[in-house]
């Protein structure tokens, strides 16, 4: 059935634009802002790396076309794998754990209790923290003889050499991770406080207790959330590279090889080549942009996985199953 | 000008620097701003690469001038040195080579330093040593660690006597007084026999204490000055930097002495500074040296004024005065032999030892050579690869990398 539009019969003046084109018009003159930034500041680095992944570039004279020479080099370099291990090492270990501690403080957390929302801001607080900062506190604090060693003493146990002994220094910034877990709760947070209540009526009426409450009804309506951190995790964890970068200096020096190369992660080394810390000579821009883009597939490949993967768990309410 | 030297003790000694110079040259007036020691250079060639916000001077790491060179970051310096008689002779030898590019001067070297032995002559006196007599040998050493090293009841370790890898060294400088020579004839050897012997020798060291991680452990807990390894008394011998010397003076540390009626008492830290040990093979101490020059960065719009500058800091006047204020080396060796510098009976021994001292081996189409054994030197020395098979490896590496 279609309607039929009576023209009005006194004519108006056209508008300039129709209204139409006018709207949409309007909507990309305020995106625009990003949109700009995003083609000058993000878009155009990337082809630009994307080419000197293909060059010799050293920033002060013009990129030299080598073809695929860069990326030849990179899967013959016992670094690049190294590199790798050590940041597949971070993700499979540490991801996990950050999922099960945040859903299990954010559980604490939406327990109706007094004081809810002042354990709420300390958990979140050392977020607030400047990274650097954290990081040398942590040295501090994970030190042979410091604070966490000692209160193992107290108890008996002999700590290890958390930032010394190379089989440690990974399991030390996991542990370093929890700290920095008060973001990840508060989304968990949120996601729990959109559990419709309703749903564990009707399920404490059908007998559901604890667990089972928590498996059929929590877990699945969670979900979504806990897809988005794993996402979310797994990609910032390939990028680790602070903590790393600030524990292997000393004095204001920067040692490649730090623990045994335990802490050598691939945006790290990714970094000591860019910068011409380690290689032939000089700053290697282009080898450098070359493990930024496999780096890139890298992540590109997990992230695909993950939501082909996410059709088997991942529960939206909309759907229906 | 840019330098990072932002230390209380430094910052005041360039200041001083400047300002003489400043009297000299009344028309230029020199700004010093200090930069993070691990940004200094990157900022440096990323202002060149825009070509805009360089500084006019530059304090550069000698053996790095050849790849700025390469990269044409700084300035070829060879017109201005003519005209003005600035020449090689002027400087320690080798510091002059580093700062040189085929002949032409990419900056006007200022500082150097040198690795001499540090001892604690209380810790000497305690075990019954000769507070006068520093081991000479790879094997006095060891033989003198068989009384210095002391345990507590726990078994750990009260005092090291010595690790070669504490302080202010590493392979490299024990490599020196074995005899290597990592550079023969233009060409790299660092899997030459006399650097596997010295690999085997550091090994050695960690082994008598336990391994390399305990040794790590016992590491961890040394502190910044004057809680390091050498003053908090936990390592009684150790090599460093002459400029070491003007620490120990700045902190002055105490040390608990025992006397003989069982009490003890509170005396200064009684330090002898002597040549670093040498293996049996060699017979004779050896050392290295680092050190910096001033470098004027491709596209400075004040390179005169610069150069001007740069002459005086690295001339008599300004490289005497860093001296006796940093007790850094002189690269000018009229600077290095100023009376005022001489009266310190520590420096005249420094500048004995500037005798036998190596610069670094520069190698223009692989700078980076020493990352192939650094980053072999833990598996050496936990034993995961021998120094034969480490060293062989990172030969090859190098091969690789400059051809045949």
């Amino acid at each position: 059935m279609s309607i039929a539009v009576e023209r009005p019969k006194a004519a108006q003046p056209r508008p300039f634009l129709r209204p139409a084109t006018k709207e949409a018009l309007t909507g990309w003159l305020f995106a625009s802002p990003w949109i700009i930034g995003f083609l000058i500041f993000t878009a155009a680095p990337m082809l630009f790396s994307l080419y000197t992944s293909f060059a010799n570039y050293n920033i002060t004279t013009p990129p030299r076309w080598i073809g695929l020479r860069n990326y030849q080099v990179l899967f013959q370099d016992p670094f690049f794998y190294k590199s790798l291990a050590n940041t597949f090492w971070m993700v499979m270990v540490k991801t996990p754990i950050v999922v099960v501690v945040s859903i299990a403080l954010a559980l604490l957390l939406a327990m109706e209790v007094p004081g809810g929302p002042f354990f709420r801001t300390i958990f979140y607080l050392p977020n607030v923290l400047a990274g650097v900062a954290a990081v040398f506190l942590w040295k501090w604090i994970l030190a042979s003889d410091g604070l966490l060693n000692r209160a193992l003493e107290a108890i008996g146990i002999q700590g290890p050499g958390w930032f010394t002994d190379p089989s440690w220094t990974k399991p030390a910034l996991v542990v370093m991770g929890m700290w920095w877990i008060g973001g990840n709760v508060l989304i968990y947070l949120a996601g729990l406080k959109g559990v419709p209540k309703e749903l564990y009526e009707a399920g404490s009426l059908d007998g559901a207790v604890g667990w089972s409450k928590f498996r059929h009804i929590t877990l699945p309506l969670l979900s979504p959330t806990i897809f988005f951190q794993v996402v979310t995790g797994i990609i910032g964890t390939f990028q680790i590279f602070t903590t790393a970068f600030i524990l292997a200096q000393t004095g204001g020096n920067t040692d490649p090889f730090f623990a045994n190369q335990s802490l050598m992660f691939y945006v790290l080394y990714l970094y000591y080549r860019a910068f011409g810390k380690i290689g032939p000579a000089g700053f290697q821009m282009g080898y450098a942009s070359a493990l930024a883009w496999v780096l890139f597939v890298i992540i590109m490949v997990f992230t695909l996985f993950q939501l082909w993967l996410s059709k088997r768990w991942v529960y939206y309410e909309t759907e229906g199953r | 000008m840019w330098h990072f030297w932002s230390s209380p003790l430094r910052r005041t000694a360039i200041r001083r620097v400047i300002s003489i110079c400043q009297a000299q040259l009344p028309n230029i007036k020199v700004n010093e701003t200090p930069k993070p020691f691990g940004d200094i250079w990157t900022a440096n060639i990323a202002a060149v690469a825009a070509g805009s916000g360089m500084p006019d001077v530059i304090v550069e790491d000698r053996p790095q001038l050849v790849q700025r060179a390469a990269d044409q970051i700084d300035t070829d310096l060879s017109e201005y040195a003519q005209r003005d008689g600035i020449e090689g002779s002027m400087f320690w030898p080798f510091t002059w080579t580093e700062a040189t590019v085929e002949g032409k001067p990419y900056g006007i070297p200022f500082e150097t330093d040198v690795r001499v032995l540090y001892w604690n002559k209380q810790a000497f006196k305690e075990v019954g040593l000769d507070p006068e007599q520093p081991p000479k040998t790879w094997d006095d050493l060891w033989a003198y660690a068989d009384k210095l090293d002391k345990k507590n009841d726990d078994g750990s370790y009260a005092r090291v006597a010595f690790n070669p890898d504490f302080g202010n060294a590493g392979w490299n400088v024990w490599g020196r007084t074995n005899g290597a020579e990592y550079l023969k004839d233009g060409k790299l050897a660092v899997n030459d026999p006399k650097v596997v012997e010295t690999m085997d020798w550091i090994k050695k060291w960690y082994d008598r204490y336990g391994g390399y991680d305990k040794v790590q452990e016992f590491r961890g807990t040394f502190g910044a000055p004057p809680n390091d390894a050498f003053m908090s008394g936990k390592v009684a011998m150790i090599l460093d930097i002459n400029g070491y010397s003007s620490v120990l003076n700045f902190y002055n540390p105490r040390v608990t002495v025992p006397k003989a009626d069982g009490s003890t008492e509170q005396q200064p830290l009684d330090v002898g500074v002597g040549d670093p040990p040498y293996s049996a093979s060699y017979g004779k101490p050896a050392s290295t040296s680092g050190g910096f020059a001033l470098s004027i960065p491709k596209g400075s719009p004040n390179a005169d004024a610069a150069w001007e500058f740069i002459k005086c800091a690295t001339g008599p006047d300004g490289a005497t005065s860093w001296s006796r204020d940093t007790s850094a080396m002189s690269a000018n060796i009229t600077a290095a032999k100023d009376p005022a510098l001489m009266g310190d009976p520590r420096w005249q021994f420094f500048l004995k030892a500037m005798d036998y001292s190596h610069g670094a081996d520069i190698v223009p189409n692989y700078p980076n050579w020493t990352t192939e054994i650094d980053q072999r030197r833990e598996a050496i020395f936990k034993g995961e690869k021998t120094a034969k098979d480490a060293l062989d490896e990172a030969q090859q590496a190098i091969d690789a990398q400059v051809g045949p």
